[in-house]
């Protein structure tokens, strides 16, 4: 090598390991013995993973039912036509019959579903004033702008909850009733409705206003319910625990979902004699039907599962699991025999010489 | 949307800068010295073989396929889901926070398999970058989300990056570059050092020979064009790695040869004006 062996000029740059790129460093090669074991590990890991979640999956019962009140499918028909795509009067109700031949194993879980309803669209999932959700007394009379026009209601009055996500609350209500012998009487099912929200959501980030003089109705003074509440929100529930703003229902509701079809978490049946699961037997379940859906052509499911290791009935990630796998397996399959085929071309080259 | 908006705003300047730019500062295929012992080792660059507009729409596809995957992929498992308590786990937050998270790992993962020469400081901003990311997560939002999705996350990342592993493995075995086989020589030249430590000095004289960029006379020149220099006068090459060198040096004497006609052909046309 001819460098010119010159004196260190002002502008040479140091010869440290840094400046002259010579850190020490891990140079990794692509080489076959690492991608190979790794494709078949990961293969069969997926595979296995795969397996297990479809299993599992496959082993979760659902029951479903549909009672939007559409034309000819049950008699929640008549409540949704009475309606007439404004909301339906006051306590309309109806009622699914349903049988279990074998006992649906516990605990069982009772969810409300909804379809087209986009609690995503990005101006109805921000109008929603968390200041005055978690208990601000100055926030109370003062929401927040985004929650126009839910902000302050035709008199005047500051709107607590206010926004588009408080106002559109869920408010149809199930009750469960169980007949063990044919032609005998029903008897209720206990419906644990309490810890259905999120710890950190029910503990934390919601909260009264503190209480005046021990009253939350006098706390709540000189605001005004959304518009299409039946109730005042300190009137959700008997339940001091339970009403206002930690009000169970309201704060699932208030954590909006991610895709137009979603179901939330009602109830849950553990008590009593039902925490083994729903014995066989006839059962009637009781729908207050409140809540209007046919204006936007959605629709309204009740569904009782149950529950897995992996959550409930989803075979769709077992079978990517078990897609991917089987396509790493089979392309390490094809690296090999490439890898191998090559080998063997580079040797006979060689040989050749 | 789907992304939160800090992490919008987070993303291009805290999430992803940093192993990008030790990428560019740090990053050697070959070491120096082997770089100037094997100057074909720059002719893909003055060819315009290595960022082309093939290159640049087979990166926008791998894009776009990485998109696909990352969002269809936790869209799927999210369909009618629940959490292992019963609760409902499908809400906005988890949504965006499980795509995001994704993200984060699978472009980490990509730029570590790009990073051919690891030192500190990529490891540092690499992992530095993921662990950033982790922590501004635990300090924005609450405490439910974090038990939940612990399935997903590697799930994505191998979808993703298994493609992009098993296309460049088989461009290696079958296609292997120049600076590839340097590697690779280099790797098994640092294992077996006594042995092979004398045919890199074979190399480096015929080289030398052929060192135009260092020579102080004039009429090298006309010795490469006539590509007598690089005819086999040696014996015949016997490792892969010379025979793969001494095919390039027919390509590039052919190449040379062209270059000489055209240079020729000019000159003599102005010889004739």
């Amino acid at each position: 090598m001819t460098w010119s062996a010159s004196a260190r000029g002002a502008h040479q740059p140091d010869n440290t390991a840094f400046t002259q790129q010579r850190l020490p460093a891990w140079q990794p090669l692509l080489s076959a013995g690492i991608t190979l074991p790794l494709f078949f590990c990961a293969g069969l890991a997926f595979i296995g993973l795969g397996l297990g979640l479809f299993y599992s999956s496959n082993g979760i019962k659902e029951l479903e039912y549909d009672y939007t009140g559409n034309p000819g499918t049950g008699n929640c028909s008549l409540c949704a036509a009475e309606g007439q795509g404004r909301a339906p009067p006051p306590n309309c109700s109806c009622a699914w019959y349903f049988s279990l031949p074998e006992l649906f194993p516990g605990p069982v879980y009772l969810y409300y579903e909804l379809s087209n309803f986009y609690q995503n669209n990005r101006r109805y999932g921000v109008s929603r004033d968390d200041a005055q959700l978690s208990g601000l007394a100055s926030a109370l009379r003062h929401p927040a702008n985004e929650c126009a026009p839910y902000q302050y209601s035709a008199t005047g009055l500051p709107i607590a909850p206010c926004g588009a996500i408080a106002n559109s609350l869920f408010n149809d209500s199930f009750s469960l009733w169980h007949q063990r012998q044919p032609g005998g009487s029903y008897v209720e099912v206990p419906l644990d409705r309490t810890a259905i929200a999120w710890w950190t959501d029910y503990h934390v980030k919601f909260r009264n206003p503190p209480l005046v003089n021990g009253s939350l109705a006098l706390a709540f003074r000189g605001t005004a319910p959304p518009p299409n509440w039946h109730r005042p929100v300190y009137e959700l529930s008997p339940d001091p625990n339970n009403t206002g703003f930690i009000n169970q229902d309201f704060v699932v509701w208030m954590r909006t979902a991610a895709l137009p079809t979603f179901r939330k978490l009602y109830a849950r049946i553990r008590q009593g004699n039902y925490s083994a699961g729903l014995p066989r037997g006839a059962y009637r379940v009781n729908i207050t039907y409140n809540y209007p859906v046919s204006a936007f052509g959605g629709h309204k499911l009740i569904i009782l599962s149950n529950i897995s290791w992996m959550g409930g009935k989803n075979p769709f990630l077992g079978i990517a699991y078990l897609v991917v796998g089987s396509l790493c397996i089979l392309m390490g399959f094809v690296m090999l025999v490439v890898y191998i085929r090559y080998q063997d071309q580079d040797d006979d080259d060689n040989d050749d010489e | 949307t789907v992304y939160d908006q800090w992490f919008v705003t987070l993303f291009n300047i805290v999430y992803t800068s940093l192993p990008v730019l030790a990428m560019g500062i740090f990053d050697q295929d070959v070491s120096d010295q082997t770089s100037m012992d094997y100057p074909q080792l720059y002719e893909p660059g003055q060819l315009n073989l290595l960022f082309n507009k093939r290159r640049f729409f087979i990166c926008v596809a791998h894009g776009i396929y990485t998109s696909l995957a990352l969002f269809f992929i936790p869209y799927g498992s999210f369909y009618n889901v629940a959490g292992e308590d019963g609760q409902h786990i499908a809400d906005y937050q988890s949504f965006a926070v499980t795509m995001a998270t994704s993200l984060v790992i699978v472009v980490s993962v990509q730029i570590a398999l790009d990073t051919s020469y690891w030192t500190v400081v990529n490891h540092v901003f690499i992992w530095g970058s993921v662990a950033t990311y982790f922590s501004i997560l635990l300090a924005m939002h609450s405490n439910g989300i974090f038990g939940i999705f612990p399935r997903q996350f590697p799930f994505v990342a191998v979808a993703s990056v298994m493609p992009v592993v098993t296309f460049r493995f088989l461009r290696m075995c079958l296609y292997p570059s120049l600076s590839d086989q340097i590697r690779r020589w280099q790797k098994a030249q640092r294992k077996e050092r006594p042995i092979r430590s004398r045919k890199p000095q074979i190399r480096r004289s015929s080289s030398r020979r052929s060192g135009y960029a260092f020579a102080h006379q004039e009429g090298y020149g006309e010795l490469i064009t006539s590509g007598k220099n690089m005819r086999a006068k040696s014996p015949a090459p016997t490792s892969g790695l010379e025979k793969t060198l001494y095919n390039n040096a027919s390509w590039i004497e052919n190449l040379c040869k062209k270059t000489a006609d055209v240079v020729s052909g000019f000159s003599h046309d102005k010889t004739v004006k």
